[in-house]
C-alpha cells in the first residue's frame, strides 16, 4: 500500500513535528475527551490540578539478609507494601516486545499486581521504535488517551510540549509526598532535577536512574587484538604514529593468512570519528556539540578536525581500514570478526565486542578476549580525550509518562516508586532467577556482590519488563552483580577497562553539552538544522577519509567549511546556546 | 493432425513443416535473450536460495559468513525456536485470517461495485467513478482517519485491519475495465429478453464468466492484506490482534544502536542473539504462505491482469 509507506516514513521522520501538528487537532476535538478512563473511581477530576494529599506513604520496613558492600549508595531491598486497600485500575500504553512475551501474564506483571494491589490494563503498541511514536501521536492527536506510557521514548522536548498543553501530569508535584524511593535517588545523584525538569523547573514523566559506567565511554571505545600485537612484537600503542605502526605491522605480518588481514575494522552503526578525532580535539561525536567557557560550539569545521581527517585519510589510503568502513552492517561486521579459523580482524571502532563477533561467555579461550579496548591514543598536539559522557547516561526521562487522563495519578507515581525498590528492579529487568549473594561472594567491581542471576538472558520468556519501566540503577547497584567464575560475563571486562583506558582520559564536565529542552518552535527549527548539518558531516568525513575530498587540499576544505556554513551552523549554535543557558538558569 | 492426412503430399510435406533453420542472427539474438534470462533468473533466485540455506543452517555459520549457497550445518532450531515466541506464533495465525477474510471482503466489495460502473446504463456513472478516482489522489489523512475508525467502534478490533482501506479503486478500475471487454452489452440483452434481472444475470452470467479477474483480485488484496503493517500499526493495541509483518519489523528492522539509547550491552547483545537466530527463519515463515497461493492462481493472473489493463 503505497499510501501508507509515505504516512507512515512521513510521520516517523518528523514524529516531533508530527506530534505538534496532531495536538492542535486534539485541542480542536477535545470534546471527544470524555472524563476519564472510568478505572478508578474518581470523580472525574483532572489529575493535573488536583492538590497532592499531604504526605502519608512511608516505606516497608528492610529485608533481612541481604548483603550491601560499604558505601553502597543505590536501592534497597524492602518490604512492598500495597498501595491501595481496593484494586485500582489504569490503562497504560507499552511498546510489544517479543522479548518481554505477554504483558498481561508477565511474571513480574503478577508479582507487581500482587505487591502493590494495582491492576494494569495494558495496550501495546508494535513494530519499531519510530512505528511506536507515529502510533502515540496519532492516540494523543486523537484525544484516545491513557492513563500512562510507559517506556514510550518521548524526548524531552516532546515532553515539554505536551506537558504545556497540559497533557502530561508534572509528576514534581507528587515527588515529595509520594515517591520516597525517587526522593533518595535525587539525593544520591544531585544532577538528576536539572536533568529531568522542563524549562518551566516541572517534571512531565516519572525519571529513571540507569548509571551505566561503560556507557559513559561506549562512544570512543576501540579494541585491538593483544594477541597480534604481541606477535608483531609492539606495544599497546599510546600515540597516533603508534597506531599507525601497530596497524602497518598487522598488515605487514598478515596475521589472518592469505592477504586476508584487515588491520583495522568499523561499520556504519559505530561512528569511526568519535576515536580517531579525540587525539586531535575534543570530539563527543554527532551533533559534535561542545561547550567552550560556556559559548556552545561545533568542532566539525575547526583546522585540529581536518588534521584528524589527514590522518585517517592517511590509514585508509594505505589500506590499514576496511574499504566498506561507511557501508558495512552488522552482518557484514561478524563476517569479519567471526571468520572461521584465525581471527582475521586486528582490531574494531564498536561498543562493545559484540558490535564485530559473537561473544561466547562460557570459554574462557573465546576469541573475544583475545581483543581489549584500548585507551584513546594522543596526537601530535599532545591531545588525548576519551569523550566522556557524563549528562546523556544516567538518568533518563519519559519511562513512565502519566496523562491527564489518569484521575489518581498520586497512586501511579507510588506504582513507580514502588518499581525503585531492590528487589523490584531485578525482578522488572531479569525476572525472578535471582538470589542475594553470600558472603563473600564479589560482584563485578570486586566488592562484596548484592545479588546474583542463576540463569543467563534469554533462556526463559515471559519473566520480565525488560528495560521498559522506571528503575533506580545506581553504579554500586551495577556493579553489585555477582560474577559467576563458571559464566564469565562481558560486562565485567567491560567494566575494568573503561575504568583503566577511558575513565582517565576523560575531557572536563563542564566542555559536555547537556541533554537541553527546547519549546516548540525552536524544535522544529533545530531538528530540520540538525538533519542537514549531520548528514552533511557526515557525508563529507566519509568523502574526505575514502578520498573522494582531498583533505589536504585547501579548496576542498573551505568548500566544506562553506557547505556547513551556508546550511546554518550559526542560527543553530545560537538555538543551542539560548537552550543551553536556559538548562543552567 | 488427422487433417493432414487428406492432404497431398506436397502440401503434406510443407504442413508437417521441415524444421525452418533459424539465421544466425536468430541464432545470436535467442543466445543473448536465454543469457540475460538467466541472470535475472539467477538475481531472483539467489537470494531466495541464500535465505532457506541460512534458516537451516547453524547460526554461527551463518554469521561466520560459511554459508553462501547450500546449508552448513544442518539445523532446524531457527523454525523450533519460532514455537518458543508465542507472539510470533500468534501473529502468524492472525495474518492468515486478515489475508482471507480481508481478500474476500474485498473481492466482493470490488465485484460489486466493478460491475454496475462497466455497464452503459448507469446513471450519474460518470460522478460515481470520478468520486472513486478523488480519493485515489485526496486521503483524509492519517488523524481524521484514526478518528473515524475510533467513532466507529473498530479501534483494537479485527474489522480494523479488513474494513478501513479495504476497497482499492485500482482494483476496481481494472475489474471494471475487465467487464467492459468480456461482458458485451449484447450479452445482458440477450439475457433480459430471456426473462433474467439485474441481479440474476450477475450471479448466473458475469460471475461464471469472471473467473480470472476474481482470482487476480482475491490474490492482490491478499498479497496486500499480507505485507502490510500499517493499518495494525495505527488501529490495533492489543498484541493478540497484531499481524506477522508488525512483528518481523519489531525484530528485523528495529536496528537502533545508538549507545546513549540502549544503555545496556545485555539487551543489546540479547536482542543481537533474537535476530541472528531468528532473522532467516522468520523471513521464510512471511515468504511462504504468498509462495503456496501463487502456482494456483497464475494461471488466471496473467490472463485476468492483461484483460483487465487494456483500458485501465
Amino acid at each position: 500500500m503505497p499510501n501508507n509507506a509515505a504516512r507512515s516514513t512521513g510521520i516517523s521522520r518528523r514524529s516531533l513535528i508530527a506530534g505538534a501538528l496532531g495536538l492542535t487537532a486534539a485541542t480542536a476535538g477535545g470534546g471527544l475527551l470524555s472524563g476519564c478512563s472510568g478505572s478508578s473511581n474518581a470523580s472525574g477530576a483532572g489529575g493535573g490540578g488536583a492538590a497532592p494529599a499531604p504526605p502519608s506513604v512511608t516505606l516497608g520496613p528492610k529485608l533481612e539478609g541481604v548483603l550491601y558492600p560499604d558505601g553502597y549508595i543505590g536501592p534497597v531491598a524492602r518490604e512492598l507494601k500495597p498501595i491501595t486497600s481496593e484494586k485500582v485500575t489504569f490503562k497504560i500504553v507499552v511498546k510489544q516486545d517479543v522479548t518481554i512475551g505477554d504483558w498481561k501474564t508477565n511474571a513480574f506483571t503478577k508479582w507487581l499486581e500482587q505487591k502493590t494491589n494495582i491492576h494494569i490494563e495494558w495496550n501495546q503498541v508494535g513494530g519499531t521504535d519510530d512505528d511506536v511514536m507515529t502510533k502515540v501521536n496519532a492516540m494523543i492527536a486523537a484525544g484516545d488517551i491513557p492513563d500512562a506510557f510507559m517506556g514510550i521514548e518521548f524526548t524531552r522536548s516532546q515532553l515539554y510540549l505536551y506537558g504545556q498543553q497540559g497533557l502530561f501530569t508534572d509528576v514534581n508535584q507528587f515527588i515529595d509526598g509520594y515517591a520516597l524511593n525517587l526522593q533518595q535517588a535525587m539525593k544520591d545523584y544531585p544532577d538528576a532535577r536539572k536533568l529531568v525538569q522542563a524549562p518551566d523547573k516541572k517534571i512531565y514523566s516519572f525519571p529513571s536512574i540507569n548509571d551505566c559506567y561503560h556507557c559513559r565511554a561506549s562512544n570512543g571505545r576501540t579494541f585491538l587484538n593483544t594477541d597480534w600485537i604481541k606477535q608483531v612484537g609492539l606495544d599497546v600503542p599510546k600515540t597516533t604514529d603508534e597506531f599507525r605502526e601497530v596497524l602497518r605491522a598487522f598488515k605487514k605480518a598478515d596475521l589472518g593468512g592469505n592477504g586476508r588481514t584487515i588491520p583495522f575494522c568499523g561499520y556504519k552503526d559505530a561512528p569511526f570519528d568519535t576515536y580517531f578525532m579525540n587525539s586531535f580535539l575534543y570530539n563527543p561525536g554527532d551533533p559534535w556539540l561542545v561547550v567552550n567557557d560556556g559559548k556552545v560550539d561545533v568542532n566539525f569545521n575547526k583546522d585540529e578536525w581536518r588534521e584528524g581527517l589527514k590522518y585517517i585519510h592517511g590509514l585508509y589510503a594505505e589500506g590499514l581500514i576496511n574499504k566498506d568502513v561507511f557501508t558495512a552492517d552488522q552482518d557484514q561486521m561478524d563476517r569479519y570478526g567471526n571468520a572461521p579459523g584465525k581471527p582475521i580482524i586486528g582490531g574494531a571502532r564498536s561498543y562493545y565486542w559484540g558490535g564485530f563477533l559473537d561473544i561466547d561467555q562460557k570459554d574462557p579461550e573465546a576469541r573475544w578476549r583475545k581483543y581489549l579496548a584500548v585507551p584513546p591514543v594522543k596526537g601530535p598536539n599532545n591531545v588525548q580525550y576519551a569523550a566522556w559522557n557524563y549528562l546523556g547516561v544516567g538518568v533518563e526521562v519519559a519511562k513512565l509518562v502519566i496523562t491527564k487522563k489518569c484521575a489518581k495519578p498520586e497512586l501511579l507515581v507510588q506504582w513507580a516508586d514502588a518499581q525503585m525498590e531492590l528487589e523490584a528492579i531485578l525482578r522488572g529487568y531479569g525476572g525472578p532467577k535471582f538470589a542475594w549473594a553470600k558472603k563473600g561472594e564479589l560482584g563485578i567491581n570486586g566488592k562484596q556482590a548484592v545479588y546474583g542471576f542463576s540463569a543467563t538472558w534469554n533462556t526463559e520468556k515471559n519473566i520480565s519488563w525488560s528495560q521498559d519501566n522506571a528503575m533506580y540503577r545506581s553504579q554500586d547497584f551495577r556493579l553489585a552483580e555477582r560474577v559467576n567464575p563458571k559464566d564469565l560475563t562481558f560486562e565485567s571486562p567491560l567494566y575494568q577497562q573503561t575504568v583503566d583506558n577511558y575513565f582517565p582520559y576523560k575531557q572536563p564536565q563542564e566542555m559536555q553539552f547537556p541533554p537541553v529542552t527546547l519549546d516548540q518552535d525552536q524544535a522544529a527549527q533545530e531538528a530540520e538544522l540538525k538533519t542537514n548539518l549531520t548528514s552533511e558531516v557526515n557525508l563529507s568525513f566519509s568523502k574526505f577519509v575514502t578520498g573522494q575530498l582531498d583533505p589536504n587540499d585547501d579548496a576542498a576544505w573551505n568548500d566544506y567549511k562553506d557547505r556547513v556554513e551556508k546550511i546554518g551552523v550559526k542560527p543553530y549554535l545560537e538555538l543551542e546556546q539560548a537552550a543551553y543557558e536556559t538548562y543552567n538558569a | 493432425m488427422s487433417a493432414a492426412g487428406t492432404l497431398p503430399p506436397d502440401e503434406k510435406r510443407l504442413a508437417v513443416g521441415a524444421p525452418i533453420q533459424d539465421t544466425r542472427g536468430d541464432k545470436i539474438a535467442l543466445a543473448c535473450i536465454y543469457t540475460a534470462l538467466g541472470f535475472f533468473c539467477l538475481a531472483v533466485l539467489y537470494p531466495i536460495i541464500y535465505v532457506l540455506s541460512a534458516s537451516v543452517s547453524n547460526t554461527k555459520k551463518v554469521s561466520a559468513g560459511e554459508v553462501w549457497l547450500w546449508p552448513v550445518g544442518f539445523t532446524v532450531d531457527a523454525y523450533k525456536a519460532i514455537f518458543d515466541y508465542d507472539a510470533i506464533v500468534s501473529s502468524f495465525g492472525n495474518s492468515v485470517y486478515y489475508a482471507v477474510v480481508g481478500a474476500v471482503v474485498a473481492t466482493v466489495l470490488t465485484l460489486l461495485a466493478a460491475y454496475p460502473l462497466s455497464r452503459k446504463g448507469l446513471p450519474g456513472k460518470g460522478i460515481i467513478m470520478a468520486a472513486f478516482v478523488f480519493t485515489m489522489m485526496f486521503s483524509g489523512g492519517l488523524i481524521p482517519t484514526y478518528l473515524v475508525v475510533d467513532q466507529l467502534g473498530l479501534l483494537n478490533t479485527r474489522w480494523a485491519m479488513i474494513l478501513p482501506t479495504a476497497l482499492a479503486v485500482w482494483n476496481v478500475i481494472i475489474t471494471r475495465t475487465y467487464f467492459m471487454v468480456t461482458i458485451p452489452e449484447e450479452l445482458v440483452e440477450a439475457g433480459k429478453v430471456d426473462g433474467c434481472s439485474d441481479f440474476g444475470f450477475f450471479w448466473r452470467i458475469v460471475l461464471p464468466l469472471s473467473k480470472p479477474i476474481i482470482a487476480v483480485n482475491l490474490l492482490f488484496y491478499a498479497v496486500g492484506q499480507w505485507n502490510s503493517f500499517f493499518n495494525a500499526l495505527i488501529y490495533l493495541t492489543n498484541e493478540h490482534l497484531f499481524p506477522l509483518q508488525v512483528v518481523l519489523r519489531q525484530i528485523l528492522i528495529q536496528t537502533k544502536v545508538d549507545p546513549s539509547q540502549m544503555p545496556d550491552t545485555s539487551k543489546l547483545a540479547q536482542l543481537k542473539e533474537l535476530q541472528q537466530q531468528l532473522k532467516y527463519s522468520l523471513i521464510v515463515i512471511g515468504m511462504i504462505p504468498p509462495l503456496l497461493v501463487y502456482p494456483f492462481v497464475q494461471k488466471h493472473f496473467v490472463k485476468g491482469a492483461m484483460i483487465g489493463s487494456l483500458k485501465g
